[in-house]
C-alpha cells in the first residue's frame, strides 16, 4: 500500500518500500538459497543413512512429538543452566518471531493487499513494530552473550583441558546473526529517516526510531541510496544464513530437535540386552558400522555446548575422558568414513536395483539429477590427505576414555541434545571384553570372583548369609509366605561396611512389623558391575541365577539396598523374565516414617547433615526425594546441600565397574569428599554401599574421618529409632 | 609344535571345605570346582607357544564327569581339542596312578612339550608333573618362571631361594608352570562358544591300557582343629612389658622358642 494510505488511527507501513522492484529477484535468490539448502540436507540425509545398524525410533509417537515440542520449541532443557540458557533463548526466541515476522509481510504483500484485507495496519502494526525490535534486541544480546562467553570469558567446557576449541565456523554463525539484526535495523533507520514526519507513529520501532535520529543530517535521496544497499546486504545475509544451515554447526537446528523426537524412550539407563549367544557372530560395538545410525547420527545433534563435560566426574579429576569430546571424536571419524559409505551403498542399490524401480519416475529423475550433482560437488572439493585406516575403539576413542567413565548418567541427563552417550560406551566395552578379552587385569579378577563365587569381592559364597545369622532372618526356602525379599546383594553380604547396613536395615524392618525374608545362599550377585565393565555374558548368567530363584517362590516385592542392584532389578530383569515391584530402602524407610510405623526419637544437637545422591538412585531413579524426607524427619538435623545435588550431582566414582579398577591420578571419591567437608557437613548422608565406601575413602584421604562420618540412611535411623541396646565395652585388661 | 596342558579341576580356593564323616574324602556338594590355578599358566604358556610357532594344545585332564567343564574352560581360552580320563578306578587316584593315565593319553597324542601345573592346590603333592616325565622318559622343569624356546632348545628359569636358576634341555620335555610365569588370559566370548563344539575324548583306563592302582592311598582326612581364642597381653602396660610377657608365652606356652 502507498505510504500516503496511512495515517494516525489507521497506522502502518509500505511493505517493500523502496525496494519494490527488487522482489522477483528476492524470488530467485530465495529458490536459489533453498536449493543451497536442501541439497546439503539431502547430502547430510545420505550420510546418516550409509552407516548404521538399524533402529526403530518412530514408536510411541504422540510422546516423541511432545519431547520435540518440549525441547525442540520451547528448550527446556538449556534453561537449566541460567547463562547459556538465556542466551540460546534470546537468540532462537528472538529468531522465531523475526522468522514470523517476515512471513506475516511477505503475506501482507502478496496475499492480504492484493486480495484487499491488510492486517498489519493500526493497533496491531503498532504492536508488531515494537515487537520486531524488541525481539531483533534480543537476538542481539544473545550474540554479545555468546560472543562474551565463547570470546571473553572462555568456560572450559567450551573447549578441552584448558585449550579453547573455537572454530571459524562458531564466529561466522555469530556474526551473520548479528549482521541481519544490525543490517534490519539500518533498514528500518533509514526508511524512517526518509518518512518520520509522515509517520509519526514509527516511534513504535523504537529502535529504529532511535537510529533514525543517526541520519539526520542525511538527504532523503541519500537516504534510499543507502536504504537499497542495506537491503541488499541484509538480503544476502539472510539468505546466506539458510543456505549455510546444512554446512556448518547451524544444523543443529535440524539435528538436535530430530533427535528430541528420536531420543529412547526406555527407562533412564535401561540396557538393550544381547540376545542369542549362540549364533551371534560378533558382540559388542567394534566398528563404527556396529553402532545403531541413530547412535551415529547422535554425535550430529552435539552443538559442543560441554555441558556433559561440565559434570563429567571422569574429566573433572583429569581423566582423558569427555563425553563431548568422545561424540565429537566419533563424528569426525563418521565424517571420514561416510564418503566411502555413501559411494558403496549407491552402488549397492543400483546393483541391487532396488528403489529405483518402484520411485515414481519424476523422483527417480530428482534422483538422476542429484546424483548428478553429487558428482560434480564430489570431484570439485577440495581433497584433504586420505584419512588414515584407524581403529575405533583404541585410537579414535582411547581405551583409557573408555574405562574412565562411572556411567554416572550426568553427560545424558544433561545434555541439551538428547545425546545418549552412556549406550555407547557399554556398547565400546563390550567389545574389549567379549570379543577380545582386553581389559584391566583386576577388572578379570572381579569377573573370575564373580564367576567363582558370585561376588565381586571373590568371598566364599557359602558365607552370603552369615550377616544376618544373630538377627534371625529367615531364608524363602524357611518361610517363602512374606511380602518382601530383601534382596542383600553383594556388598550387604560380604562387605563389612555393607552388612552393617543390611542388619540395620534387618532390624527397622523387624520393628516395623515388615514381613520379609532374603535368599540366602541361593542369592546371586546382581550383575551390574560385569553389564556395565561390558560382561554382558556374565551378567545375564548372573541375572538368570536371580529370576529363576526369585521366580521359584513367587516373589512380587523387592526390597534392596545398593542402588545397583536396584536398578538392575527394576529396569534390566524384565528383559529376562524377572518381573517384579522393586524398592530401595530409602522408599521404604521413608514411607514408615510417614505411616508413623518407625519413630527417629534421639534428636541430633543441630548437625548439618549433607545428602550425597546416588547416580543410580538420582538421575537413573529419580529418588531425590525420598532420602531427604528421612533426613528431615531426624529431630535437630539440618540438611545442607553440595553444590553438586540432585540432577547434577558428582559421581562418587564407583559406578560403570569403577568400584573394581585401579583410579590414577586424581580420585574421584576424594573430590567429592571435599564438595561435602567444604559445606560443613558432619554426617554425609547415602544411600548407596559403593559411595558409602567411597566417601568413607575419601574422608580419610582428606584427614577427616575423625571429625566427619559417612552412613547408610538406614544406619542413620536405626540409630535414632534409639532401641539399639548399649553394650558395655569390653574390658580387654581387667584393672 | 603340538603342545599338551595337562590339567585338574580344584575346588575354588574359597570354597568351604567340609571332610565327610568317615574321613574318607571331602563332601562334594556346594563346592564350586574350577580349573587348578597353576595349571592356568601351563595352558596359557601352550596358548602363547601356539601363537608363536603354530601347532595344536590338546588339554588332558583325569577326573569324574565334572571335569568336563574344566576342559571346556581350557578350550575357551583357546585351546583346540581334549581327552577326559574318567574312571571310577582313577576317582582317588595317587600321582603315580594320575600321571601314568596321563602318559598313556598323552602317548597317544602327538607331543613336543607338556605344561603341568607345579602342583595342585588341593592335595599339594606336586608330583605328576615329574612322575609323567619319568614314564614317557623325556627331561623335566619344574617351577618355571619363564620359558624360552629355539628350535629344539629350551631355556627355562625356576626360582630358588633368594635367586633363579636357568636351566638348558631340549624338547620335547615337561614344564611345570608356576606363579610369574604369564597372566592367564579371560577367555573371549566366541572363544566360549566355540569351546562348546571342539572335541573331547573321553577314556577308560582299560582304553588306554592302565589300571588306575594307586601306590599310595589316603587313610583319612581329618579337618584342622578350631582355632583357639586368641590372648590378649594385660599384665604390663609398657612396650617392653608386653614384649617380655609375649617372649615368655612363646616359650613356655606355644614352645616355639
Amino acid at each position: 500500500m502507498e505510504l500516503s494510505t496511512f495515517s494516525i488511527g489507521h497506522e502502518g507501513r509500505e511493505v517493500f518500500w523502496n525496494a519494490e522492484h527488487f522482489e522477483p529477484i528476492l524470488f530467485m535468490l530465495t529458490f536459489v538459497a533453498m536449493a543451497i539448502f536442501a541439497y546439503g540436507v539431502y547430502r547430510r540425509w545420505l550420510m546418516w543413512t550409509a552407516i548404521g545398524k538399524p533402529e526403530d525410533r518412530t514408536d510411541d509417537r504422540n510422546e516423541r512429538i511432545k519431547a520435540l515440542l518440549k525441547n525442540g520449541l520451547l528448550q527446556i532443557k538449556t534453561w537449566s543452566d541460567p547463562y547459556p540458557g538465556v542466551m540460546h533463548g534470546l537468540i532462537f526466541f528472538g529468531f522465531v518471531v523475526l522468522f514470523f515476522g517476515a512471513a506475516f509481510d511477505a503475506t501482507e504483500f502478496h496475499v492480504a493487499e492484493p486480495l484487499g484485507v491488510p492486517f498489519l495496519v493500526g493497533k496491531f502494526y503498532l504492536f508488531f513494530s515494537f515487537l520486531m525490535d524488541l525481539f531483533g534486541l534480543a537476538v542481539l544480546g544473545g550474540v554479545l552473550m555468546a560472543l562474551d562467553r565463547r570470546y571473553l570469558t572462555k568456560p572450559d567446557r567450551l573447549g578441552y583441558k584448558g585449550e579453547p576449541d573455537n572454530r571459524p565456523d562458531d564466529a561466522i554463525v555469530l556474526l551473520l546473526i548479528a549482521g541481519i539484526i544490525v543490517t534490519g535495523f539500518i533498514i528500518e533507520a533509514l526508511r524512517i529517516s526518509v518518512t518520520w514526519q509522515q509517520t509519526p507513529w514509527e516511534v513504535w520501532s523504537f529502535v529504529g526510531w532511535t537510529l533514525a535520529k543517526a541520519f539526520t543530517g542525511v538527504s532523503p535521496e541519500a537516504a534510499k541510496a543507502m536504504h537499497k544497499w542495506a537491503w541488499w546486504i541484509h538480503t544476502a545475509f539472510a539468505l546466506g544464513f539458510i543456505a549455510y544451515i546444512p554446512y556448518s554447526r547451524l544444523m543443529h537446528i535440524i539435528t538436535t530437535p530430530a533427535n528430541y523426537f528420536m531420543a529412547t524412550r526406555k527407562p533412564i539407563g535401561q540396557l538393550e540386552p544381547i540376545k542369542d549367544f549362540e549364533n551371534a557372530e560378533s558382540f559388542g560395538v567394534g566398528t563404527i558400522e556396529e553402532f545403531t545410525w541413530k547412535q551415529i547420527f547422535d554425535s550430529d545433534a552435539c552443538t559442543r555446548c560441554g555441558r556433559c563435560q561440565d559434570g563429567c566426574p571422569a574429566y573433572l579429576t583429569g581423566k582423558p575422558l569427555s563425553p563431548k569430546k568422545l561424540v565429537q571424536d566419533l563424528k569426525n571419524y563418521w565424517l571420514e568414513k561416510a564418503p566411502g559409505a555413501v559411494a558403496s551403498r549407491k552402488e549397492q542399490l543400483i546393483a541391487s536395483g532396488e528403489g529405483a524401480a518402484n520411485i515414481n519416475p519424476k523422483l527417480k529423475a530428482l534422483f538422476a539429477w542429484l546424483d548428478k550433482a553429487d558428482r560434480i560437488v564430489d570431484e570439485n572439493l577440495p581433497k584433504g590427505p586420505e584419512p588414515t585406516e584407524k581403529a575405533m575403539v583404541g585410537e579414535v576413542v582411547e581405551l583409557d576414555e573408555l574405562w574412565a567413565c562411572t556411567n554416572c548418567m550426568y553427560c545424558m541427563e544433561n545434555c541439551s541434545a538428547a545425546i545418549e552417550h552412556v549406550p555407547k560406551i557399554i556398547g565400546m566395552r563390550q567389545f574389549k571384553v567379549l570379543m577380545e578379552a582386553d581389559f584391566a587385569p583386576e577388572l578379570q579378577l572381579t569377573y573370575r570372583n564373580m564367576e567363582n563365587n558370585s561376588n565381586p569381592w571373590g568371598i566364599g559364597a557359602h558365607l552370603r548369609a552369615d550377616w544376618g545369622k544373630e538377627l534371625g532372618v529367615k531364608t524363602l526356602a524357611e518361610d517363602p509366605n512374606v511380602e518382601y525379599l530383601f534382596y542383600v546383594g553383594c556388598a550387604g553380604s560380604f562387605d563389612d561396611r555393607g552388612k552393617k547396613v543390611s542388619v540395620a536395615l534387618a532390624k527397622i524392618l523387624q520393628t516395623a512389623g515388615v514381613s520379609f525374608g532374603i535368599l540366602g545362599t541361593e542369592e546371586s550377585c546382581c550383575g551390574d558391575s560385569a553389564m556395565r565393565g561390558g560382561n554382558e555374558y556374565l551378567y545375564q548368567t548372573m541375572a538368570q541365577a536371580n529370576i529363576e530363584v526369585m521366580n521359584g517362590y513367587g516373589v512380587k516385592k523387592i526390597i534392596c539396598t545398593c542402588p545397583h542392584g536396584y536398578n538392575a532389578l527394576k529396569k534390566d530383569y524384565p528383559h529376562f523374565g524377572g518381573n517384579f515391584e522393586v524398592y530401595h530402602h530409602t522408599e521404604i524407610i521413608a514411607e514408615l516414617i510417614e505411616k508413623g510405623k518407625i519413630k527417629i526419637k534421639i534428636p541430633v544437637d543441630d548437625v548439618r547433615f549433607t545428602y550425597h545422591d546416588s547416580c543410580f538412585l538420582g538421575r537413573y531413579n529419580q529418588l531425590y526425594d525420598q532420602p531427604r524426607r528421612i533426613i528431615k524427619a531426624i529431630p535437630g538435623a539440618r540438611l545442607v546441600e553440595m553444590d553438586r545435588n540432585h540432577e547434577k550431582s558428582f559421581c562418587c566414582g564407583a559406578g560403570g565397574a569403577r568400584m573394581w579398577m585401579e583410579e590414577h591420578g586424581d580420585r574421584i571419591n576424594d573430590a567429592r569428599a571435599k564438595q561435602a567437608i567444604d559445606v560443613g557437613a558432619k554426617t554425609i548422608a547415602v544411600g548407596c554401599p559403593f559411595c558409602l565406601t567411597m566417601m568413607s575413602d575419601g574422608l580419610k584421604f582428606h584427614g577427616k574421618e575423625e571429625e566427619i562420618v559417612a552412613l547408610d540412611l538406614a544406619e542413620i535411623v536405626w540409630k535414632g529409632m534409639g532401641l539399639e541396646e548399649e553394650k558395655a565395652p569390653v574390658e580387654v585388661c581387667q584393672a | 609344535m603340538n603342545i599338551v596342558a595337562c590339567v585338574k579341576q580344584v575346588p575354588d580356593t574359597e570354597a568351604q571345605i567340609k571332610v565327610k564323616g568317615d574321613g574318607s574324602g571331602i563332601e562334594e556338594g556346594g563346592i564350586k570346582w574350577v580349573m587348578n590355578p597353576y595349571d592356568e599358566f601351563g595352558v596359557e604358556e601352550s596358548l602363547k607357544l601356539k601363537e608363536k610357532f603354530g601347532g595344536e594344545v590338546t588339554i588332558v585332564s583325569v577326573g569324574p564327569a565334572r571335569t568336563m567343564e574344566t576342559i571346556r574352560t581350557a578350550l575357551a581360552m583357546g585351546a583346540d581339542k581334549g581327552v577326559q580320563i574318567d574312571d571310577p578306578a582313577l576317582y582317588n587316584a595317587d600321582a603315580y596312578a594320575t600321571a601314568e593315565a596321563l602318559a598313556a593319553a598323552i602317548k597317544g597324542v602327538s607331543y613336543d612339550i607338556i605344561f603341568c601345573g607345579q602342583r595342585a592346590i588341593d592335595d599339594d603333592s606336586a608330583q605328576v608333573g615329574s612322575i609323567l616325565a619319568e614314564i614317557l622318559g623325556i627331561p623335566q622343569v619344574t617351577f618355571a618362571t619363564k620359558l624360552e624356546i629355539d628350535g629344539t632348545a629350551v631355556k627355562a628359569t625356576r626360582p630358588i631361594e633368594g635367586a633363579a636358576v636357568v636351566v638348558a634341555t631340549s624338547l620335547p620335555c615337561v614344564i611345570t608352570a608356576t606363579k610369574g610365569l604369564n597372566e592367564p588370559r579371560y577367555a573371549s566370548l566366541p572363544g566360549i562358544m566355540k569351546a562348546k563344539k571342539k572335541p573331547v575324548d573321553i577314556k577308560k583306563a582299560a582304553d588306554l591300557g592302565v589300571t588306575g592302582a594307586s601306590k599310595s592311598k589316603v587313610a583319612k582326612f581329618t579337618p584342622p582343629p578350631a582355632r583357639p581364642p586368641g590372648k590378649i597381653l594385660c599384665a604390663d602396660d609398657t612396650p617392653e612389658g608386653k614384649a617380655a610377657e609375649l617372649a615368655k608365652l612363646l616359650r613356655e606356652e606355644a614352645k616355639v622358642i
